[in-house]
């Protein structure tokens, strides 16, 4: 089992191969089993990324998936990473990856990697890591705004359309369990636009109405929601 | 040479004073305007009733508005979202595409309405599944029960004649229902249709609350938020003879 930090660097090797490649690469259709190592390299294998700026592939909606990689393809979506690498692969693959991780399971926590990794007491605490009593806190005012939204500044619950469980369906992706940092990110690339591939321009009304503030509470809260068993 | 350059600069000037008309035709006109006609027709509008809707499709499009209205779509009881459940599909639909069209105000709700956030086809399949919803959950109602005064207000300033006596609204000439709404829902509207800030306000109406004090506002609210859904009221009631 390749730990956390085995998977960034090879995750960070990736993307540093795919740009030394740039601009010559050619792609070549390749078997899934191969392009899962390129994926699984920063996605996870199982599309449970354990990488907290990477997303949670696994059990996203197959057209979802497919249309962010001909977004990616076609630079209408921008991320330095996905930038290298999807020139090395081919269009034709995208939907066998798209439905191979749509029938992934999405597994719940922050690491979610097969065998339970206890916490290491001995790991030095993070710069600015919450207390845990801050970090219930921030859950909790996330919990909020993630079921009841803003009223004041018109900040609709993201419940409503993702479901209460963030399962959502074919029209709004699942974000249950979804990786805190990616969350951030894509609701601050959404709020300055940086982000601008959401089909009917939803996502940034929502997030421009969001402070950061609730944008890192309404995150923390998404990793922590489980699919209903 | 210099015919075709001439012929070229000209076609484009043209083409710019077509587009600067167009503006000048598709440009909405808001209550307060020039030339502003309540209830006129939009052309989306007659496209949207001519369609029809689907409610079982309604149900699905709906998903998108949720976020405020809720999953029963009564609304808030704070009146921050009003309660859209057995509402006229006709005054849904005009809202919304009158939201659409820039003639109501709504800079809320627009990102979540307007092209191609919600398809033309959409607006009558969301508003044919709202008609179609009773409301299980208690409205927002205030906290004193000032009916009396407020059933004298409305009667006396004759709020019935398009509201109904119960509240009803008019579905064929798109009067919306009031009964059962959000307290502070009504406030806020009332205020905003006398104000204009809403865009699409009927000029009669803003005659009839035009003398309204802050006290006579939250006494027809009173009053209307605490009569039942009016179909459960005109149900009990035997067809004429």
């Amino acid at each position: 089992m390749k730990d956390k930090n085995t998977r960034i660097s090879l995750c960070a090797m990736g993307a540093l191969i795919g740009m030394l490649a740039m601009p010559a690469v050619q792609a070549d259709p390749a078997p899934l089993e191969e392009r899962l190592q390129l994926c699984g390299g920063c996605h996870n294998p199982d599309g449970n990324s354990v990488i907290a700026e990477n997303p949670k592939l696994a059990g996203l909606n197959a057209k979802y998936l497919q249309r962010q990689l001909e977004d990616f393809k076609a630079g209408k979506r921008k991320n330095a990473i996905m930038d290298s690498i999807i020139p090395m692969v081919e269009e034709s693959e995208f939907k066998a990856l798209a439905k191979y991780f749509s029938e992934q399971k999405r597994l719940p926590g922050s690491l979610a990697v097969v065998e339970p990794v206890a916490a290491d007491p001995s790991a030095p605490a993070a710069a600015g890591a919450l207390s845990e009593q801050a970090k219930a806190e921030l859950i909790a005012k996330g919990q909020q705004i993630y079921m009841e939204g803003v009223m004041a500044s018109a900040v609709p619950a993201c419940g409503g359309c993702h479901g209460e469980d963030g399962t959502g369906n074919d029209k709004f992706p699942y974000i249950g369990s979804q990786n805190n940092v990616y969350v951030v990110n894509q609701l601050t690339n959404f709020k300055t636009g940086a982000r601008d591939n959401d089909p009917k321009g939803v996502m940034r009304a929502v997030a421009k109405r969001m402070t950061d503030e609730e944008i890192t509470a309404v995150a923390e809260f998404i990793q922590t929601l489980k699919e209903a068993q | 040479m210099k015919k075709l350059l001439s012929i070229i600069i000209v076609a484009l000037f043209s083409v710019q004073a077509s587009v600067v008309l167009a503006e000048g035709a598709s440009k909405p006109k808001v209550y307060g305007k020039k030339g502003y006609v309540w209830d006129e027709m939009t052309p989306e509008r007659t496209q949207v009733l001519k369609m029809g809707g689907d409610p079982v499709k309604g149900k699905e499009s709906f998903r998108g508005c949720q976020g405020c209205h809720k999953a029963d779509a009564a609304g808030v009881t704070e009146g921050v979202y009003p309660r859209l459940t057995g509402q006229h599909a006709s005054v849904l639909i005009k809202q919304i595409t009158e939201i659409r069209a820039g003639i109501r105000q709504n800079p809320k709700m627009l990102p979540f309405v307007e092209d191609p956030a919600i398809s033309v086809e959409e607006i009558g399949d969301i508003a044919a599944y709202l008609n179609t919803l009773t409301t299980v959950r208690e409205n927002g109602k205030g906290a004193e029960d000032m009916s009396a005064k407020g059933k004298k207000l409305y009667t006396d300033n004759k709020c019935s004649r398009c509201h109904g006596v119960n509240g009803e609204g008019d579905a064929a000439k798109a009067y919306p229902m009031l009964s059962a709404q959000h307290y502070d829902y009504l406030i806020r509207e009332m205020k905003w249709i006398r104000q204009g800030v809403r865009g699409n306000s009927h000029p009669e109406m803003v005659k009839a609350i035009s003398k309204f004090s802050q006290a006579d506002f939250e006494a027809v609210a009173s009053y209307l938020s605490r009569l039942p859904d009016y179909r459960t009221v005109t149900a009990a009631v035997p067809a004429a003879k």
